[in-house]
């Protein structure tokens, strides 16, 4: 079932993993709502933060190609209805 | 005990210690420093190519071959962009490739600088990782991880580049102990095999389809013990071939466009298709929406994100080919599927014959298997020769088929070869293109003289760009366009570079001169007039099921 899902990657804060992974979103033409890359808080470490409106299905082959990334260190994701999980702007 | 040391000796310093022997590549202005170390290193041989994309397609050959990671090099600019469709052949066909460029210096980065290109940016979606090395003192952990990464789970192509003055460097060294990239392979979570060896007894239509997965991970005696314990016939993928013995009894052939119809029906047929190491691709599953429309499909594959992507799966399976199909091997009962296999032999017929006279496919790979005894590896282009090479060649020893399979590379096989020769210097090599792919890279001719590479040079030629005339007379009303193709004199073209030539235009002729070239010392070439019409037969027209084939031109 489609639905508005949230996925947090946390990755290694240098240009070259940032631009793997957005090439990722790209490349397997996914349709992403929202964007935003900011600090996580641990040195070192970048959160990017976007928006899928897809299928779990789909959303689960979008994560695993994000592990295949050297410098990637976790994946999450949540339906944007859960208010507990969302990042605060 | 640490000395001093420049960049440049540390890359081959290390890439020696890696094991790496041979590098495929091509000097210019920003690697320079490297080839200027190079000859202090005689363990690490380079061969010369004459264009980098060979480079590159060697370095894969190589690593196909040996099962090691092949290494090529590039200048900067230039240079390093003639690598690309390499390396984008070898992340399609995922095989461990590593790419030392050079680039301008750091401080020249980012202006346009005299050959300066992003060869990481443009590199990005074609490899697996990339480096752009800011210090020496990074090198031997970036060369360690990259060697590590290129084969580490599914293997691909990875990039370090390396600004000339990083090359230049000098500071103090100690050999590096290795940032090693051994993260565990994934293994299943649940019961994945117990639940695929239910399948499998239940099946009353089982079919096995194996990929470059098994090649890869070496699963050739595993996947004949699951097919000879089940009694399951084996479907070969085009990457797959060789990884089950042509001949065998349970051996069906090659499925999906160019697939023999008898594949195609038990596929349409089955109610369980046992997939290992292979992807469900378009050229093998024609439309996705009436593929194998009864099947239950278990799919094995050692990357998560192939699971369930093209095909839906029943069972999937996350591992390497052999761990897992040792497991399935363990946990199936002993079985027969005689009524199955009798059904789909039953339907087994020969292909259109859409030549005329003798020199047909058959007949020449015929010969070139006569004259190697069948033990030869080969390297095929992109095409119809390809096509008929993937259906006709009986391979009995497994890894001897090598081609370009998911990115479809014209001018794949020549170098190519090169690499597989260099990997298997005891064994003959035959690399066999059409006359349009071969006059792509055929200047590595002269690369074979210098280097003293043995390869058997096979040209396929039908003055066509033959596979798109062919679609050209199914898809496009027999419009040719742009397809007839001039060819020189390739006799007198080996003779220029000092080779040997010989043209067959008779059947009667072929076993004759295929043999005076295998036997013939170095490289030799032959060119195969073939006719100049001919189909490969039969086809799915493109986003067609593989219930509906074409069986005869119309």
């Amino acid at each position: 079932m489609t639905a508005l899902r949230n996925v947090d990657v946390l990755l290694d804060d240098t240009l070259l993993t940032l631009n793997r992974a957005v090439g990722v979103l790209r490349r397997r033409n996914v349709g992403v709502a929202r964007f935003a890359v900011r600090p996580c808080g641990s040195a070192g470490v970048s959160r990017m933060t976007f928006v899928l409106d897809t299928d779990a299905a789909t959303a689960d082959r979008v994560i695993q190609q994000f592990y295949k990334i050297v410098g990637v260190r976790a994946v999450e994701i949540t339906t944007v209805q859960d208010p507990t999980t969302q990042e605060q702007p | 005990m640490s000395e001093i040391v420049s960049g440049a000796q540390i890359l081959c310093r290390t890439l020696v210690a890696a094991g790496v022997d041979t590098l495929f590549g091509y000097p210019g202005g920003a690697i320079m420093p490297f080839y200027h170390a190079l000859p202090e290193y005689p363990g690490l041989r380079h061969i010369l190519v004459r264009h980098e994309q060979a480079a590159a397609h060697a370095a894969d050959g190589y690593a196909r071959a040996s099962g090691r990671v092949g290494v090529c090099v590039a200048t900067s600019g230039p240079g390093a962009t003639n690598l690309v469709t390499g390396l984008a052949t070898a992340h399609m066909d995922s095989s461990p490739v590593v790419a030392i460029t050079g680039q301008v210096s750091r401080a020249m980065i980012g202006r346009d600088a005299f050959q300066e290109t992003d060869i990481v940016g443009i590199t990005l979606p074609i490899t697996k990782q990339s480096y752009l090395v800011q210090d020496a003192a990074e090198l031997a952990d970036v060369v360690l991880e990259a060697i590590a990464v290129a084969q580490h789970g599914r293997p691909g192509p990875v990039l370090i580049d390396v600004p000339k003055d990083v090359q230049n460097q000098k500071l103090e060294f100690a050999p590096s102990v290795g940032a090693q990239h051994a993260a565990p392979l994934p293994t299943a979570p649940d019961d994945g095999v117990g639940r695929a060896a239910a399948l499998i007894a239940a099946a009353q239509r089982p079919l096995l389809m194996i990929g470059h997965g098994v090649i890869l991970a070496n699963a050739y005696a595993e996947v004949r013990a699951l097919a000879e314990k089940t009694g399951i016939p084996v479907i070969t993928t085009l990457l797959g071939i060789s990884a089950f013995p042509e001949g065998h009894p349970l051996h069906l052939g090659m499925p999906g466009m160019h697939g023999e119809v008898h594949v195609n029906r038990a596929i349409q047929r089955a109610d369980l298709i046992v997939g290992i190491g292979l992807r469900f691709d378009d050229r093998v599953t024609g439309n996705l929406a009436a593929f194998a429309p009864r099947a239950q499909i278990v799919h094995v594959d050692l990357d998560r994100t192939e699971i369930g992507r093209n095909v839906p799966v029943a069972v999937g399976i996350v591992g390497d080919a052999k761990t897992v199909t040792r497991e399935l091997v363990a946990a199936t009962a002993t079985r027969r599927c005689e009524a199955w296999q009798a059904e789909i032999e039953a339907g087994r017929r020969a292909p259109d014959a859409s030549f005329r006279g003798g020199m047909s496919p058959e007949a020449i790979l015929g010969a070139i298997r006569d004259a190697t005894n069948g033990t030869c590896t080969i390297v095929t282009d992109v095409g119809q020769h390809q096509m008929w090479v993937a259906k006709l060649f009986p391979y009995r020893r497994p890894n001897t088929h090598i081609t370009s399979g998911g990115l479809g590379t014209m001018g794949f096989a020549v170098p190519a070869a090169m690499g597989v020769h260099v990997a298997r210097p005891g064994e003959p090599v035959w690399a066999i293109s059409g006359d349009g792919g071969f006059q792509m890279n055929m200047a590595e001719m002269a690369t074979m003289v210098q280097e003293g590479l043995t390869v058997k040079l096979a040209v396929f030629n039908n003055g066509y760009l033959g596979m798109v005339r062919q679609w050209q007379q199914f898809f496009h009303g027999k419009r040719y366009s742009s397809t007839p193709i001039w060819s020189p004199d390739y006799v007198k073209l080996a003779a220029a570079y000092g080779i040997p030539g010989y043209r067959v235009e008779d059947a009667s002729d072929l076993a004759d001169v295929v043999s005076r070239a295998n036997a013939v010392p170095g490289p030799a070439l032959v060119e195969f007039v073939i006719e100049q019409e001919a189909n490969v037969f039969p086809m799915i027209p493109p986003g067609g099921s593989l219930s509906e084939p074409i069986e005869a031109a119309v």
